[in-house]
């Protein structure tokens, strides 16, 4: 009997580090996306906290008790939604017109530019005061940030939840005793069990990996609107990807060649598209979110796949041409890779470099042999993609 | 069968020196880092605590946010630039006299590796170890990062309007200025410093050399009437006789005599002759060991036996002989062997003796070598230092003539020997200016510092020989708050003109004129640029006189008694400049395979007499050295290395070895690099530890260095090779063959043409991220090198044959590593590589274990971004030489060479788009890269046609214990010695 006492708080102790470890993880890793500013909140030259919370109420649309209609959140969101919202959010229009006066913030709100604006901003009426509140709310906002996410604690509960269970499920195993059959704590524990390793087991393999990362870009820029719609061709923008392994952000200049002339977005009006040529006048470039995002040691060539495999950039990157917000479509792991280097196969006639290989070449000449798969040239070898 | 060692140790006792070996690479496993207190051995409770922060870190390792990482992409991206594609931009290195004409490798704005100039007519693709290390100089924490004053940050507008106003006012009070410099070889620098000259007529400009040519240049102005030195040209030699000049290793322009001596000495091609080489030197060179007959003399004793040479051949000529110092050895054969080479031989001598030189100058002349062999069309001009200025110039710092000096590129008060007094006289200067890059002790004196800009971020034009020149173009903005001083001289002659400006318009007034290819000079100027080099054909038409000849035998030192302390420049170090280099300081000596110090090599009879051991220290004319017992180090010498003992250098370069620049003589003004009569004294009881590392790595005494004489090979192609006929008859195999579809990559090193110059070593660690472990490490056995150059010493220890034989990983066929990973991070590639794959090695080193070559290297530590490991790689600006091509590896992963298999990935990418066969010698690894010995060959073995097929087909071909089966993909071509029989 004694020794299952010294079998308990080991146990005990081993689920607690476990729970630590988790706790920790899901905590601070589930929103690590979400970019938050988390400086002290600062007041705003003259301006009182109680200013702030009216600016913000009006900004929510709680204030006036008399208002109709929207209120300005419903079109310029605080929080990054799933879907484009074409608006320019809170936050941006907070940053942009933070170093700029009153007067100008008035005239852009009351007295709108632009097709876009002219149809949203129609027959507004707002007291001066409550636009120089919201404006204090804006100003703050732009220097605290949007404030922190809290964490989901689904996961947490129920990791804690099955603690709880494996706890109750040995007590009543070793002390309690109180359930005939010995089977059903003991199928409890092992299932509950089970369930916490699968946990993390899934959180582990996740590390590192982000399919469907879809981060805010500083720019509401749309691949649906560019290459969709459009029908730019991917390679005009990422023109490098065929020579070089970086298929390459565009350079500044490159986005200037249209939109010299395109200054007005149908969706986005002129406040995205502004960015750009802010940043070119500033000398600022954009400072973009990086989604994929190979580890260090993944030495990974556009060139060999879109320049020498011709592979559709599709194959990787999912359906940009559909995406507003650009989303990394597969888990780029290395089984992915690796499948996909069995299935895929060389086109071994049409480049002359092949005749290298010249047994496989001639076999498959003379129709001894199929298209080798990427494979079979060695493409799954260790030093093609790790040195 | 020839027995090679490599420590005398290991001669005396093989079999014991075995177990010793075997016990201390046993205890190397289990060693920490040195604690400053040893007591702490480590307890349960360290265990505990240890498994506790682990278990802590891995709980915040598996809670880390996923980085946010940006991308941020170029405002205009500039035409030439693709991200993630490297640029090659053609420069020039010129420091302290070397000379190379090179390629920058470019990746995202970053230089990060310097490749050899195939179209160079001097350096000719080859490098130096220090030129290849000189990237890292670029990215050097002891840079000064603006301009100074008595120590405080000034701007350049302050300095400007402070200096000129102070030289005004010496030029009204009629002092005198001097400018110091180091051999200027820019057209373009040499022309406005004359401008600065006009400006300020009170100045006087001094070159200086920190090891002096002078001696050479007296004795060449005397019987030629040129302030120069001759073109040797090694390829047309059939002999040389060197007296004391390391010519493969730091004499003049090694890159270019290495390339030229390895190619008239190289057996490729069906090429049947070969160039001999006699050496006479005290300490055991590189150009030594490479040398077919080697005296080891005092080098007091040169002096007579060169009179000796010159007495015996004008007496065969018929010409006056001369009296003088007598000859400590029998010269008449090689007498003999010089008259029958007459017109193809060469006689050299590194002494700074003008009347040594003379005679080395007669007996040249009266063997016709003038020429055909020793040309004065394109003399050199990286030597213009005359001591006797220099001499003149301490004088009057002294007396308190000189009001103010200006220096650049010189750093007198560490290596003149009268340092400590010109740095007092600086200190009383009215005004002292050094242009220094990096710290140095006579730039601490000075009181203002202008930093120059770093050679990779400055334009410039250079001429190392007469009518080829070429030029220099930035690679990267600068880095730190620095302008050219060609600059600084402009402003102060009163012009505002940017320099690059100024080479422009000289060499359209200058060099443009002297070409036909082209018409408009913008596109000369992008063509010249784009090669880097630019020719004009001379002929120089020189009078032989025998000026001061008859004098010479009557003026030349003779022979002394007592023991004598010659003076070298090492391989790695050179003058010292490079001191603050971690990659330099961790090369281990060419010869003797130490590094981060510098130590008395003292002869074997001399330490067997007195009872001493390597590592005892010993006292030498009042200054401890350590003891190193030298195989090869003539009778009554000692020989210490130039260059160490820095004392304002940076984080790394201070406080390593001792300093012996105080011992050069000054004999009758002439610079003399070495020391008569010294006093020894054994320290009893007191030991120093050196990174000795000429035992570590160890083969276990298997037959691995093969070689054979010229007469031998000519008469059997497979002479010293008869193992491998054996071995190949005997090869049986249960295994499977495998398959090589499509590329099965080899390297073949031609030992004939190794000269063992450790140029090869630092190409790889600048390649693929090797990380600088320290001397505690070093001695642990732990260097990080993928190319380690073993040494080999035959024969009797007071006068050694020695053998080079770089050694990298084999990437066997049938590896012995692979079969033992528990993991299976080390397979085999389909195109013969053996791959290590770190992200998957867990550190059980079983391979490392299995290794037969000893090629694997273990992360011990991490050495990156480690403040115990406080090098080159623990600061950004350090780390921004690193390759993105090739992942730094972490603490407890094994590493080897990859053969660049990043260049390999490179290329084939290329091929494959470009929709072509990869051609051979396309793919260059970066030790065959910039070989100056032409020695590594790189290739594909599937295609007959190759280099590399028929480097293996030759003859002279083996493998590395190839009876053990492993199928190597390395071969290495016999070494032929062209010895006398």
């Amino acid at each position: 009997m004694r020794r299952y006492f010294l079998v308990f708080p080991f146990l005990f102790r081993f689920s607690f580090i476990l729970l630590i470890i988790l706790t920790l993880h899901f905590a601070t890793g589930k929103f690590a996306f979400a970019s938050g500013n988390n400086s002290q909140p600062g007041l705003v030259n003259g301006h009182s906290n109680e200013d702030i919370k009216r600016g913000q109420r009006f900004f929510m649309g709680l204030l006036p008790f008399d208002r109709k209609g929207e209120s300005c959140v419903s079109c310029h969101n605080l929080k990054p939604a799933d879907t484009l919202n074409w608006n320019p959010s809170a936050i941006a229009i907070a940053e942009k017109y933070i170093e700029k006066d009153f007067a100008e913030f008035q005239a852009a709100v009351m007295q709108p530019s632009g097709k876009k604006m002219e149809a949203s901003h129609q027959n507004f009426e707002i007291p001066e005061e409550d636009l120089k509140l919201v404006k204090v709310y804006l100003d703050n906002l732009a220097m605290t940030g949007l404030p922190a996410e809290k964490p989901s604690i689904n996961n947490i509960l129920l990791f804690i939840f099955l603690g709880l269970l494996i706890t109750w499920a040995l007590a009543e195993l070793i002390f309690f005793r109180k359930i005939k059959h010995k089977i059903i704590p003991t199928i409890i524990f092992v299932a509950a069990f089970g369930f916490q390793v699968k946990m993390i087991v899934t959180e582990a393999t996740k590390l590192g990996r982000s399919q469907g990362y879809a981060p805010d870009q500083p720019i509401k820029f749309s691949h649906k609107v560019h290459a969709g719609d459009n029908k730019i061709d991917c390679l005009y923008c990422h023109h490098t990807a065929e020579q070089s392994k970086s298929a390459g952000i565009p350079a500044m200049n490159l986005c200037m060649n249209c939109h010299v002339l395109i200054r007005e977005g149908t969706n986005s009006g002129k406040f995205e598209i502004a960015k750009i040529v802010n940043a070119v006048e500033h000398k600022t470039p954009i400072e973009w979110m990086r989604l994929h995002n190979l580890p260090d040691h993944v030495f990974f060539s556009h060139a060999v796949h879109v320049g020498s495999a011709k592979l559709d950039c599709q194959k990787c990157h999912g359906p940009v041409e559909e995406m507003d917000i650009m989303k990394q479509q597969n888990d780029l792991s290395m089984g992915w890779c690796i499948n996909c280097h069995r299935e895929t196969q060389v086109d071994f006639a049409n480049n002359p470099y092949f005749e290298s290989y010249a047994q496989m070449h001639e076999d498959f000449k003379s129709g001894k042999r199929a298209k080798p798969t990427a494979e079979e040239m060695g493409a799954n070898d260790c030093m093609k993609c790790h040195y | 069968m020839k027995t090679y060692w490599r420590s005398l140790d290991e001669l005396a006792d093989p079999k014991e020196f075995r177990i010793k070996e075997a016990r201390a690479e046993a205890r190397q496993k289990s060693l920490l880092l040195k604690k400053e207190n040893e007591a702490n051995h480590p307890s349960r409770r360290d265990f505990l605590k240890t498994l506790g922060f682990s278990l802590a870190a891995a709980s915040i390792a598996a809670s880390c946010k996923r980085p946010i990482d940006k991308m941020i992409p170029y405002l205009i991206k500039p035409e030439e630039v693709t991200p993630g594609m490297a640029n090659y931009y053609a420069s020039t290195y010129y420091d302290g006299g070397d000379y190379c004409s090179v390629l920058v490798k470019v990746r995202d704005g970053r230089p990060i590796k310097i490749e050899g100039n195939s179209l160079s007519p001097v350096s000719q693709e080859g490098t130096s170890a220090r030129v290849q290390a000189s990237i890292l100089n670029l990215y050097d924490g002891a840079r000064y990062k603006s301009p100074m004053h008595s120590g405080a940050e000034t701007s350049w507008k302050m300095a400007d309007a402070e200096i000129i106003e102070t030289l005004r006012k010496i030029q009204q009070e009629n002092g005198k200025t001097v400018l110091l410099t180091s051999t200027i070889i820019s057209p373009s620098t040499q022309a406005i410093i004359q401008q600065f000259l006009k400006k300020n007529p009170n100045t006087e400009w001094i070159q200086y050399d920190a090891v002096s040519a002078s001696g050479m240049l007296v004795a060449n102005e005397k019987s030629f009437g040129l302030n120069a030195i001759p073109d040797y040209r090694f390829d047309k030699a059939k002999l040389v006789v060197s007296f004391g000049a390391d010519f493969l290793g730091t004499w003049l322009s090694p890159v270019e005599y290495t390339k030229n001596y390895t190619s008239a000495r190289n057996l490729r091609d069906g090429q049947k002759e070969m160039l001999r080489h006699y050496q006479f030197e005290s300490g055991m060179t590189l150009t030594g060991s490479n040398a077919d007959v080697r005296f080891p003399v005092k080098p007091s004793e040169e002096s007579g036996i060169v009179l000796a040479l010159y007495n015996a051949i004008a007496k065969a000529k018929g010409a006056q002989t001369l009296t003088g110092a007598s000859s400590a050895v029998d010269i008449s054969g090689l007498a003999e062997e010089l008259l029958a080479n007459e017109g193809h031989s060469m006689v050299i001598s590194g002494s700074n003796n003008e009347n040594i030189q003379l005679l080395v100058n007669g007996i040249n002349q009266l063997l016709g070598n003038y020429g055909p062999v020793i040309s004065w069309d394109t003399p050199l001009q990286t030597r213009k230092g005359r001591d006797e200025a220099m001499n003149t110039l301490i004088a009057g710092l002294e007396g308190g003539k000189i009001s103010a000096l200006l220096v650049w590129g010189a750093n007198p008060v560490f290596d003149h020997p009268k340092g400590k007094a010109i740095e007092t006289a600086i200190k009383k200067l009215t005004l002292s200016v050094s242009f220094a890059e990096r710290k140095d002790e006579t730039a601490k004196a000075c009181q203002y510092i202008l930093p120059e800009p770093n050679y990779l971020e400055s334009w410039g034009d250079f001429e190392p020989k007469s009518g080829i020149l070429s030029l220099a173009q930035p690679t990267i903005a600068p880095l730190f708050n620095s302008r050219p001083v060609q600059e600084t001289l402009l402003k102060w002659s009163g012009e505002t003109l940017r320099y690059k400006q100024y080479i422009e318009e000289y060499w359209q007034a200058n060099f443009f004129p002297q070409q036909n290819d082209f018409t408009d000079f913008r596109i000369f100027r992008n063509n010249t640029l784009q090669k880097g080099v630019f020719s004009v054909p001379k002929k120089n038409e020189v009078e032989y006189s025998a000026n001061g000849l008859a004098e010479a035998g009557q003026k030349i030192p003779s022979a002394k008694t007592g023991i004598e302390i010659a003076l070298y420049e090492t391989v790695a170090i050179g003058n010292g400049k490079y001191g603050n280099n971690p990659w330099l300081q961790e090369l281990p000596d060419p010869v003797a395979k130490i590094s981060w110090d510098n130590f008395a090599a003292v002869p074997v009879a001399y330490a067997e007499e007195n009872g001493l051991n390597n590592e005892d220290v010993i006292t030498v004319n009042g200054m401890e050295l350590p003891v190193f017992i030298q195989p090869g180090q003539a009778k009554d010498t000692i020989s210490v290395a130039l260059g160490y003992g820095r004392a304002h250098a940076g984080k790394v370069g201070e406080k390593i070895g001792k300093d012996v620049y105080p011992w050069v003589r000054l004999e009758n003004g002439n610079r003399t690099y070495f020391v008569e009569n010294a006093s020894i004294s054994k320290v009893e009881g007191k030991t120093f530890e050196l990174a000795i590392s000429q035992t570590h790595h160890s083969m276990e005494g298997r037959p691995i260095a093969r070689e054979t004489t010229l007469e031998d090979y000519i008469k059997n192609p497979s002479a010293g090779n008869e193992l491998r006929k054996k071995h190949q008859a005997e090869s049986v195999t249960l295994y499977e063959k495998m398959d090589f579809p499509g590329h099965h990559w080899g390297m073949a090193v031609d030992l004939n043409s190794c000269t063992g110059c450790g140029n090869c070593a630092i190409a790889c660690q600048a390649e693929n991220n090797i990380q600088v472990i320290g001397k505690e490490q070093v001695r642990n056995r732990r260097i990080m090198h993928w190319i380690r150059i073993d040494r080999y010493y035959s024969e009797k220890p007071e006068n050694p044959a020695v053998s080079f034989q770089p050694v990298m990983c084999q990437h066997c066929d049938n590896a012995p590593c692979e079969n033992v990973c528990p993991v299976a991070a080390t397979p085999h590639s389909n195109e013969g590589l053996n791959q290590m794959v770190y992200n998957r090695c867990v550190g059980t080193k079983y391979c490392v274990n299995n290794c037969p070559y000893r090629v694997r290297r273990f992360n011990w530590f991490q050495y990156a971004r480690n403040d115990k490991f406080d090098y080159n790689a623990n600061n950004d600006l350090g780390l921004m030489v690193l390759n993105p091509d090739v992942t730094v590896r972490s603490r407890g992963v094994v590493e080897k060479c990859s053969m660049c298999v990043q260049r390999i990935q490179e290329k084939k990418q290329e091929a494959k788009l470009a929709g072509r066969k990869i051609e051979d010698g396309e793919i260059k690894t970066a030790c065959a890269q910039s070989c100056p010995g032409n020695a590594i060959v790189f290739g594909d073995m599937n295609d007959p046609n190759s280099r590399i097929s028929k480097l293996f087909k030759d003859e002279r071909n083996y493998h590395l214990l190839e009876e053990l089966h492993t199928l190597p993909s390395v071969g290495y071509l016999t070494k032929v010695r062209n010895n006398i029989v």
